[in-house]
């Protein structure tokens, strides 16, 4: 051994205080929240979630058109169209000119989007006629477009056309057919160009003016705004979209929310205490599984009353509650299965927590990415269901609206107006990619695990 | 230190080389796996769609394909109910008359027929044949309708044949089956007494339910008749050749057919069974079906290929009917007037149906119904309806009086569930809402779920329709006879039936019209329906074929008459 001798020990110069790296200490969820903020396209998708909020609960009260007015005067109207219409006498029945001047197919008077009034001579040899509509000019081909009569009497030479007038150009024929209907090769065509029109009856009914002696004919007016345009019964789509967002978010928001909770307890449960309970809670919720969703969905709407023609919202919340919390409690319980054996529980019953405590403190933020998950898939295959049950009947009932049968409806039209398939669907993708992208961050910023590594 | 951190550079690099190479290589497989896949799937496709021809016209093997709206549920006429079978049936049997491809009636299987007071006498043709080979006589014609009225058979149209001496006792189980007044008196006579005169019998017995057949081999199929291709027998133009069950049939031209003027074709190919307008469209638009209707939407589609488009109106009217049931509110007189004057059957169709085929209904008979010497409608035109709100208000406040209520309750609203119907309910619901303050709750339902809430009268108002059975305004004059099974609103008027009563036994056809002409004034005045609109079909064929025919009374498409040219026009 050694002798140090003490004189080779010297005191301990003093030493400048060592750069200490700390940081001010910050709660769960401070932290949380400042990952949060950090993400980008989280923070985005949470602007655009309270922006939907905004949009259903404040959006009725700033654009107080009511979604089932139907302003036939302006169906399947894409958005940006041209409103100014012409107010002309009210509609009367019309019987042709038989005195009015000029050859071949003409006009009685100018086209409008009430009637087009057709006069022509009759046909040589024609056993009676036909007349065509087209919305493209005559080729070679002579395809003459959309039929619109068969007039078998070859004296009848007038004919008039209410159907569904647009503004903009349409091309006439008149062809001449045989005694058994089969067409001839004489045939004479008009190319008419269609003006918006509105009476006066019709604009007082559309609340245009508050009074018919406001109004004249001969008068220029700009008919109802619709900013989205309308739908195929004339429907504003912007109300209507704020009416679909209302029920859309209800299911989708509501029913996740309730059912995940329930999931959360069962599972937790089962999975905290374990055993035979825990065999007997997931056989339980096996069962539940196998349960049909639509035969339950019809039995509830059954069950609570629910008439022909009434709304099936309600029951269609139970039944998804009712049905669909196995999935996240499966997934909890294998989590809090695999956390009870984690050192850190062990360590903390050592150290004498209570049991609230390491379900609080522990399982619980641990879970809560998985969770999160779990609801970020629920919101949108919610909406979805809504959407599908919707259209089969089950759900709304018109003229209540929902984003779903929107699409629904407007998918049969998609070729010709998709403006009513668009606007619909992309606010389901909008809110779907929104929750899911929010979902994604708050995953992040929850796991308890990802604290601390920046 | 340098050269060891190369290596271990290179040793990774060789590493993700050698693990891209493995995936390309996966990648390989998996295409060329899926190239197999497809390959043995469209062989194994094309093995068991051997008799599907490809093409909407096969030239060579004189041979077109068609779709079908649905799989027949049966091939039994006497029992067949849905359009479809009518498709089918109109193809492969032959009744003793019937129509050509003007719609005017032609000698079917009965040369000449003569028609009494009291009764009828059908002649038959020697050369009709069943596809055995076997002639067509009387006697078939006599076991088919007897079979028909036999309780035991339960066919929903043995109605039809009431006017025949004792059908409805038979048929309610009263008589036995022997006593029907219908007798082969050879094998080529064919004998009927009337239970009350029917001139326009001949008109009946083109119908499906007149058709024959023959009871010995009904007997052999010991109660599978109709059900498979070997399970019927045919006297028609075409045979259906085979059947295979959800899929196709096959039509093939029957070599004993007794006429040139029909059955052009050698084989009809039913490849499709569908209802979906946009595949049928789509199926057209790819050259795979010969024909197809068009729906509003779509007729932009059609305008822009150049396609000729062809019309026609498929004479059945859609209507507005009440529940005329006791307690309900649609009971009340005023209350139906104040719905009535609220509406304007141009408006729906014009502007919210949109069906350039549709015409706006203004009475119960359709404009094509003959009246005496013009067209019905000509003779005796409709009540003149003007829309008028003021009115209508006033009546739904004297309905309102009468029926002692505050207010109304919701309105149950039954509807179909095609897209037309929900269109035209959910328009009728804002339109009531908005002019008479009515709520309407709209129920859609499936048709048999409909047809079932109209039986038991489940709802105020329905959105019905009613096609032609035969070709005379009867067909929709007795539409609202208190004892017609088919008024499922059960509008009962003494004055209603006391025309009906006319309008069915009255040989003098003025008179005849004047009751018809009774009952469409009645049936406005009293506000028994309200006309919707007439539907008609806007349609398109292929060029190549000709003689194809859409029709009001009898099958939908008729193809008896369709032959193909390929020489252009």
């Amino acid at each position: 051994m050694t002798d140090i001798a003490s004189s080779e020990f010297a005191p301990l110069q003093e030493q400048k205080e060592v750069h200490a790296i700390s940081r001010p200490s910050l709660s769960y969820w401070q932290d949380a929240w400042i990952r949060l903020k950090s993400n980008r396209r989280a923070l985005v998708s949470l602007y655009i979630v309270i922006g939907l909020l905004l949009f259903t609960l404040a959006g009725p009260w700033i654009w107080r058109t009511d979604p089932a007015f139907q302003d036939l005067d302006q169906v399947s109207q894409p958005p940006g169209t041209n409103r100014g219409a012409l107010v002309v006498e009210d509609y009367q029945p019309w019987f042709g000119d038989q005195f009015l001047a000029g050859e071949d197919l003409r006009l009685a008077e100018p086209g409008t989007t009430q009637a087009v009034r057709l006069q022509w001579d009759p046909l040589d040899a024609a056993g009676g006629h036909r007349v065509y509509r087209n919305i493209f000019p005559l080729g070679p081909e002579r395809a003459y477009g959309i039929p619109l009569a068969e007039l078998l009497d070859p004296e009848t030479d007038y004919f008039e056309d209410r159907l569904d007038l647009k503004p903009g150009r349409y091309y006439y024929s008149v062809v001449a057919i045989g005694p058994r209907g089969e067409l001839l090769d004489n045939f004479e065509t008009i190319e008419v160009s269609v003006q918006q029109v509105t009476t006066v009856i019709e604009a007082v009914e559309r609340g245009l003016v508050d009074d018919a002696t406001e109004l004249q004919v001969g008068d220029q007016i700009d008919l109802i705004w619709h900013p989205l345009g309308t739908d195929y019964l004339g429907r504003d789509l912007l109300a209507r979209l704020m009416a679909g967002a209302r029920v859309s978010l209800f299911i989708g928001i509501g029913a996740p929310f309730l059912f995940v909770l329930f999931g959360v307890v069962y599972g937790s449960m089962a999975g905290f205490i374990g055993g035979r309970t825990d065999q007997m809670m997931m056989r339980f919720a096996d069962f539940v599984v196998a349960l049909p969703f639509l035969l339950f969905m019809i039995l509830f709407k059954i069950a609570f009353g629910i008439g022909p023609g009434e709304s099936g919202v309600f029951p269609m919340l139970v039944a998804l509650v009712v049905l669909m919390w196995p999935a996240t409690a499966r997934l909890v319980r294998g989590q809090i299965l695999q956390i009870r054996e984690q050192g850190y529980i062990s360590a903390s019953q050592l150290l004498g927590a209570k049991t609230s405590y390491l379900i609080l403190r522990h399982m619980i933020p641990n879970t809560l990415g998985v969770v999160l998950v779990t609801v970020t898939f629920a919101i949108p295959s919610a909406i979805f269901t809504e959407a599908f049950l919707s259209f089969i009947g089950m759900g709304v009932a018109p003229p209540t609206p929902s984003w779903g049968s929107m699409s629904n409806e407007g998918i049969k039209t998609m070729l010709t107006t998709p403006h009513e398939l668009i606007f619909p669907a992309m606010f389901i993708s909008l809110t779907v990619l929104a929750f899911n992208l929010l979902g994604d961050g708050l995953r992040d910023a929850l796991d308890a695990r990802m604290r601390n590594t920046e | 230190m340098n050269e060891a951190s190369t290596t271990s550079i290179t040793t990774d690099d060789s590493f993700t080389s050698s693990a891209g190479k493995q995936l390309g290589l996966y990648t390989l497989y998996a295409l060329l796996g899926l190239v197999a896949i497809i390959y043995m799937l469209s062989v194994a496709a094309g093995n068991t769609g051997s008799n599907v021809s490809g093409g909407a016209v096969n030239v060579e093997r004189n041979s077109i394909t068609i779709t079908l709206r649905e799989e027949p549920p049966q091939l039994d006429a006497g029992r067949a109910t849905d359009a479809s079978s009518f498709v089918v049936l109109a193809h492969v049997m032959e009744g003793l008359i019937s129509y050509d491809d003007n719609d005017q009636l032609i000698p079917g299987v009965a040369e000449r027929w003569e028609i009494r007071e009291d009764g009828a006498t059908f002649w038959l043709r020697d050369d009709a044949m069943w596809s055995d080979g076997q002639p067509v006589t009387a006697h078939d014609f006599e076991f088919a309708w007897k079979r028909v009225l036999d309780p035991a058979t339960a066919a929903e149209y043995s109605f039809i044949m009431y006017s025949i001496k004792n059908a409805e006792a038979i048929n309610q189980g009263d008589l036995p089956k022997e006593m029907l007044a219908v007798t082969a008196t050879t094998d080529r006579i064919l004998d009927i007494e009337f239970e009350r005169p029917t001139p326009y019998f001949d008109k009946l017995a083109a119908f499906n339910t007149y058709f024959p057949l023959r009871e010995d081999f009904f007997e052999s199929t010991n109660g599978r008749y109709g059900s498979d291709a070997d399970m019927m027998l045919y006297n028609g133009p075409y045979v259906v050749a085979e059947w295979v069950h959800g899929s196709t049939m096959l039509w093939t031209k029957n070599p004993y057919y007794w006429s040139d003027e029909k059955g052009f074709l050698d084989e009809i190919v039913t490849a499709y069974i569908t209802q979906d307008v946009n595949a049928k469209l789509n199926l057209f638009k790819d050259g795979q079906i010969v024909d197809t209707h068009l729906v509003a939407p779509m007729l932009p589609t059609a305008m822009e290929q150049r396609w000729q488009i062809d019309r026609v109106m498929d004479g059945s009217v859609f209507f507005l009917e009440f529940n005329h049931r006791e307690g309900r509110i649609s009971d009340n007189l005023n209350f139906r007037k104040a719905l009535q004057l609220a509406q304007d059957s141009s408006e729906l169709v014009y502007k919210v149906l949109k069906e350039a085929s549709y015409l706006p209904a203004e009475s119960l008979f359709p404009v094509w119904i003959q009246g005496v010497e013009d067209v019905f409608r000509k003779e005796y035109p409709a009540p003149e309806h003007q829309m008028n709100l003021a009115r209508a208000r006033e009546h739904l406040e004297m309905a309102r009086q009468e029926l002692d209520l505050g207010e109304f309750p919701p309105i149950i609203f039954l509807s179909g569930d095609t897209p037309v119907s929900l269109l035209a309910a959910e328009y009728y619901q804002q339109l009531y809402k908005q002019n008479l303050g009515l709520e309407i709750r709209i129920d859609a339902q499936i048709f048999k779920q409909r047809l079932a809430k109209m039986t038991s009268g489940d709802f105020d108002i329905v959105l019905a329709g009613w096609s032609p059975d035969y070709f005379d305004a009867l067909t929709f004059g007795d539409l609202f006879a208190s004892w017609n099974l088919n008024n499922r609103g059960r509008y009962n008027s003494e004055e209603m039936d006391r025309h009906i009563r006319i309008a069915q036994s009255e040989l003098d056809p003025r008179k005849r019209m004047d009751a018809f002409g009774e009952i469409q004034r009645l049936a406005y005045d009293d506000v028994v329906i309200i006309p919707m609109y007439e539907r008609g079909w806007s349609f398109v064929v292929d060029p190549r074929l000709k003689g194809f025919k859409r029709r009001s009374v009898g099958p939908e498409t008729d193809y008896n008459y369709a032959y193909i040219d390929v020489s252009g026009n």
